[in-house]
């Protein structure tokens, strides 16, 4: 008896809650007792911290703590996912715009800004590195000290990692055509809708940690490690975030809020301002170059990529992206020599944080780019050049990792089609396409634990952290179809360390695969258990019996599970408990760590027309087709792709962050930083699957929901060539970006 | 934000003693959508807040008087563009009134708070300027009237005492039909701040007002009765020469974040030019 939720567009878990405000996020949670906090900051980019005085602070009436580097332990505690080198609170140095120097808990909200104003910091302003030139000045100061960095050849300079990877020979390639070109990507902040919020609450048993953090197992070990307590005695409660896009991926002002919490002997509360995000997390930028070599007929010979990825003051992912990312510079392409040359450099600004595509879209803009560039050079049409070098399903287009895994020409077919490509454009308009591949997970560990109750309702617990993208829907079709009882009966827990098993963390388009296994696992776990429920019920042997999707099979009848269960635990009733287990294990040697779990794999074509007077662009028509394996809720995977392209719209047309000559963020918040609205939005958009079953996750499920936003940029600029004839290598393509490349091109 | 006194007076001289009591420590608060964010960041701290929403004179109301259409101060642009008396007699006010903020804000802010607010960005100013609204002011001294062209002085500044308010905006029912039309440049097509934002208006005379705004301190009102923008016959480039003219006195800021200063004067012809087109198609539609 199966219910078929699977492949189905069940409504989404949470989602009433989510659209009529009843859902309850950090900030909602009110916390007996509970301090409010706010944090000191300097306007500098870079700043030495001479001496900071609290007195007047503390003053004001209901401040009850004033916490600054000097409160906490020497050696400043340090933390971080890859390095452990960002302090719990700025010490001797401000290394970034926004870096907090103290931390004021008062009774009220109003007090704590009141006594943040006024506590005196006294710093001196210095130079700030803040663009790739700066930091690789020969003369240039460094930004972080010996102290912190890693040992090795790079220890006296900017550079937190350079990777060198390829295969064949690019130099001794021989191409008919070289196309090259140099592409920026502007940095972007994530803009969840909900701020990051953090609270803690200490006592002799252990401490509490509340945050919004997507990765809650992260952040116990990272409370673990700088209070040095055992994991036992960190809880992390982490509600359903509002949104998170990778920018709530790791910790950040978690420790201090926890080392305030112990001194101060009373919960913390910190809910950071729109502006305050800006300051505390970013999306890394990036300078590429690109040469690429081809055959007379179009034939890739070689892709040659120098990344610099500008990461922040420190270190963070951005070791992670820049070399996941380049990586895979050269695409889902048949290329017989490649060599990529990355590096992930430190500047005086906001650490680099993960951001949905990891860097995939950076490096996705400067070879889609140039490969359009080479179809004009070649006289080529762009789809045929790409559908040319394109590898074909069990090919590696990186040698020695997962072959391309999806009919991806099929993909690619589908967006043309769609796009009408091939048929005239419409006067005055022009069309684009471009192709992203991204690697999911390169290692993973999931654990679920599910227990069907006697009623025949069902509890899922999962450490993945559902933000919006749907992960409680998915786990509970899963476990309804095997298990066999509606979807309504299934309940799914989330959000606590104390209560749900490990998962490493929810990034890569990672959970209905790795999770999603984890839950499937834990669902056949209970089902062998049934197998013997039933074989001692009916005197059968277990070879005899099959259970499967919801149903028991004996040699005579079909039963389902939940009445065999219910028969099988008798008058006491009780429950059968499953666990389950997905892991994908490193491969020490492979330079990333591990293997690409599988590819998300897109096609983005775009038709479009610009305003030959303003520059301004008018997607008519925006396509996106992803190679999905199988879409386990088609509505959620349509609403990912749609939602994900549109944030691909607002990176290629109109956000960025801005600095000024000194390394201070200038558009802090909303006025200033544009997000598209719905009147951005193209006239059509629409969001097409590749569904063959093929992919490593249940039922032949791969991951998604970064795919519509690898390759928005180059489709739109490769349209804008083909509308007015201009070719632009920086973003955001505003208007009057556009209308400049015109000028120059008339 | 820090702490205030606030005030809810029931009548406009109970509001202007208060104003005159504290001097330059009072603000006015009629729809709150500048007036709270710059209270919530402290850009302005008053000792007292006096909300106009309790005066009766002041309530919402848009009536025709005296030959004006006179629209009171605490009437929001949401008033405004769903009024079938402004949709038909100043379609311009209508289309700037329609983009200020976001629904939620035009659902509060108040035209005359646009204007006393002083942004050289604020949309409704130009087409004020074109319609030749005046302001009615209410003060110690009793009553005053003044173009809002007079009233407009720069950026955040407008002639107004510190024991003043604004009771209405007036704008002058024409006695011969104007074409009007208004545009704005921004960086998104959803809720933004403009970069230009221009309003065109002719008359049967041949004669063309085109003010524009965020191009400078102040939105400004330029006058041409060549008669050759006007003309429905005259061709682009016949007009461009006097078109140009119209924009000498721009002088966007070369730090803005919105857009660059040259973008800004290059943009000002292409906008003028639009806006121009579509005044002398509604002047030809309406005569």
């Amino acid at each position: 008896m199966t219910t078929g939720s699977v492949g189905t567009s069940q409504p989404r878990f949470g989602g009433y809650g989510r659209v009529t405000g009843r859902q309850r996020y950090l900030a909602d949670i009110h916390l007996e007792d509970a301090l409010h906090v706010k944090l000191v900051t300097v306007p500098s980019a870079r700043a030495r911290i001479i001496s900071i005085d609290a007195s007047a602070a503390k003053e004001i009436p209901g401040v009850r703590l004033v916490m600054t580097a000097a409160d906490l332990p020497d050696p400043m505690p340090r933390h971080g996912p890859q390095y452990q080198d960002r302090p719990v609170i700025a010490v001797d140095e401000v290394k970034y715009h926004g870096e907090p120097v103290a931390a004021v808990a008062a009774e009220t909200k109003e007090a704590a800004e009141e006594a943040a104003r006024v506590v005196e910091v006294a710093y001196e302003e210095l130079p700030a590195i803040v663009t790739v030139a700066d930091a690789l000045a020969p003369d240039a100061d460094l930004v972080q000290e010996r102290s912190i960095r890693r040992p090795g050849s790079l220890i006296d300079s900017n550079v937190l990692c350079e990777y060198n990877f390829g295969w064949g020979d690019v130099d001794a390639a021989e191409a008919d055509v070289v196309v090259e070109g140099s592409y920026a990507w502007p940095a972007q902040t994530h803009f969840a809708i909900e701020p990051h919020g953090f609270m803690a609450a200490a006592d002799e048993d252990g401490i509490v940690v509340w945050s919004t953090i997507q990765h809650p197992y992260q952040l116990q070990k990272t409370i673990a490690q700088v209070l040095d307590w055992p994991l036992a005695k960190v809880r992390v409660i982490a509600p359903d975030p509002g949104g998170g896009f990778g920018g709530k991926q790791h910790p950040k002002l978690e420790p201090l809020i926890a080392f305030m919490a112990v001194k101060a002997g009373r919960p913390m509360r910190l809910v950071l301002t729109l502006d305050e995000t800006f300051m505390a997390v970013r999306r890394a930028s990036a300078e590429i170059q690109v040469r690429m070599g081809f055959k007379r007929d179009g034939t890739l010979v070689f892709q040659d990529f120098a990344n610099d990825f500008l990461v922040g003051a420190y270190g963070d992912t951005g070791d992670r992206i820049t070399a996941k990312a380049s990586w895979l510079s050269a695409g889902p392409y048949r290329t017989p020599s490649v060599r990529i040359r990355a590096r992930a450099i430190l500047t005086h600004t906001t650490p680099t944080h993960p951001y949905r595509g990891f860097g995939i879209p950076h490096v996705g803009w400067a070879r889609e780019s140039c490969l359009t560039e080479a179809a004009a050079a070649l006289e080529m049409d762009p789809l045929e050049i790409r559908l040319k070098n394109l590898a074909r399903k069990g090919e590696e287009h990186v040698p020695g990792d997962t072959p391309a895994d999806g009919e991806w020409e099929q993909t690619v077919r589908k967006a043309a089609d769609e796009i009408g490509w091939g048929t005239p454009t419409p006067p005055g308009r022009g069309r684009g396409l471009a192709i992203g591949v991204k690697s999911g997970p390169t290692t993973g560990l999931s654990y679920s634990i599910v227990r069907l109750l006697v009623d025949g309702s069902v509890l899922v617990f999962s450490g993945t952290s559902d933000m919006g993208q749907g992960a409680r829907t998915i786990f509970a079709q899963i476990a309804a179809d095997e298990l066999g009882v509606p979807i309504d009966q299934v309940s799914v827990v989330m959000g606590d360390t104390a209560i749900v098993p490990f998962d490493q963390q929810t990034s890569a388009s990672r959970s209905s695969v790795l999770m999603g296994n984890a839950v499937l696992f834990a669902c056949r776990d209970i089902q062998a258990q049934v197998r013997g429920i039933a074989a001692r019920s009916h005197d059968l042997d277990e070879s005899e019996i099959v259970v499967d999707r919801g149903t028991v099979q004996l040699p005579d009848s079909r039963l389902a599970i939940v009445d065999v269960v219910k028969a099988g635990l008798g008058k006491l009733g009780g429950e059968l408990i499953g666990t389950g287990e997905m892991r994908k294990d490193a491969v020490p040697e492979h330079p990333l760590g591990g293997t690409a779990s599988f590819f998300e794999f897109n096609c983005t074509a775009v038709e479009l027309e610009v305003d030959e007077k303003t520059g301004s662009i008018t997607i008519d028509r925006h396509v996106t087709v992803g190679d999905v394996g199988l879409a386990l809720n088609p509505i959620q995977v349509k609403g990912q792709d749609d939602g994900a392209a549109i944030m691909g719209l607002g990176h290629a047309l109109m956000e960025h962050i801005i600095r000024d000559d000194s390394g201070r963020v200038r558009n802090v918040g909303a006025i200033d930083y544009r997000i598209p609205t719905s009147l951005d939005l193209p006239l059509e958009l629409e969001s097409f699957m590749i569904e063959n079953a093929d992919g490593p996750g249940p039922y032949g499920v791969k991951g998604i929901s970064e795919g519509s936003l690898l390759v928005t940029a180059p489709a739109i600029a490769g349209a804008v060539t083909d509308a007015v004839g201009v070719v632009i290598r920086d973003l955001p393509m505003s208007p009057e970006r556009v209308w400049r490349a015109m000028r120059e091109h008339s | 934000m820090q702490p205030f006194t606030y005030a809810r007076p029931e009548t406009v001289e109970a509001a202007i003693a208060l104003l005159a009591e504290h001097r330059g420590d009072a603000e006015l608060l009629a729809g709150g959508t500048d007036l709270i964010i710059e209270l919530r960041n402290r850009w302005k701290t008053p000792k007292v807040v006096i909300d106009l929403k309790r005066i009766d004179e002041l309530a919402p109301a848009i009536v025709e008087k005296d030959g004006f259409l006179s629209i009171s101060a605490s009437t929001v642009m949401a008033d405004i563009v769903a009024d079938e008396r402004v949709q038909r007699l100043f379609p311009a006010l209508v289309e700037a009134a329609d983009v200020v903020g976001s629904i939620q804000i035009r659902n509060r802010a108040t035209l005359a708070g646009n204007i006393c607010n002083g942004s050289p960005a604020a949309d409704t100013a130009p087409p004020l300027l074109v319609y030749e609204a005046e302001v009615v002011i209410a003060g110690t001294e009793g009553r005053r009237r003044m173009r809002v062209d007079d009233f407009i002085v720069g950026r955040g500044e407008v002639a107004l005492g510190d024991a003043e308010l604004v009771t209405a905006i007036e704008l002058p029912i024409p006695a011969e039909p104007i074409g009007s039309a208004f545009t704005r440049m921004t960086r998104r097509r959803g809720t933004d701040l403009a970069s230009i934002t221009l309003c065109c208006g002719v008359d049967s005379a041949g004669m063309t007002r085109l003010a524009y705004g965020s191009v400078g301190p102040r939105a400004l009102l330029i006058l041409d009765d060549s008669g050759v923008l006007a003309d429905p016959a005259a061709t682009h480039e016949e007009k461009a020469p006097y078109l140009d003219r119209m924009f000498v006195d721009a002088s966007p800021s070369p730090t803005s974040m919105r857009a660059g200063p040259e973008y800004r004067v290059a943009m000002l012809p292409v906008l003028g030019a639009r806006a121009l087109q579509t005044a002398i198609e509604r002047l030809a539609h309406a005569t």
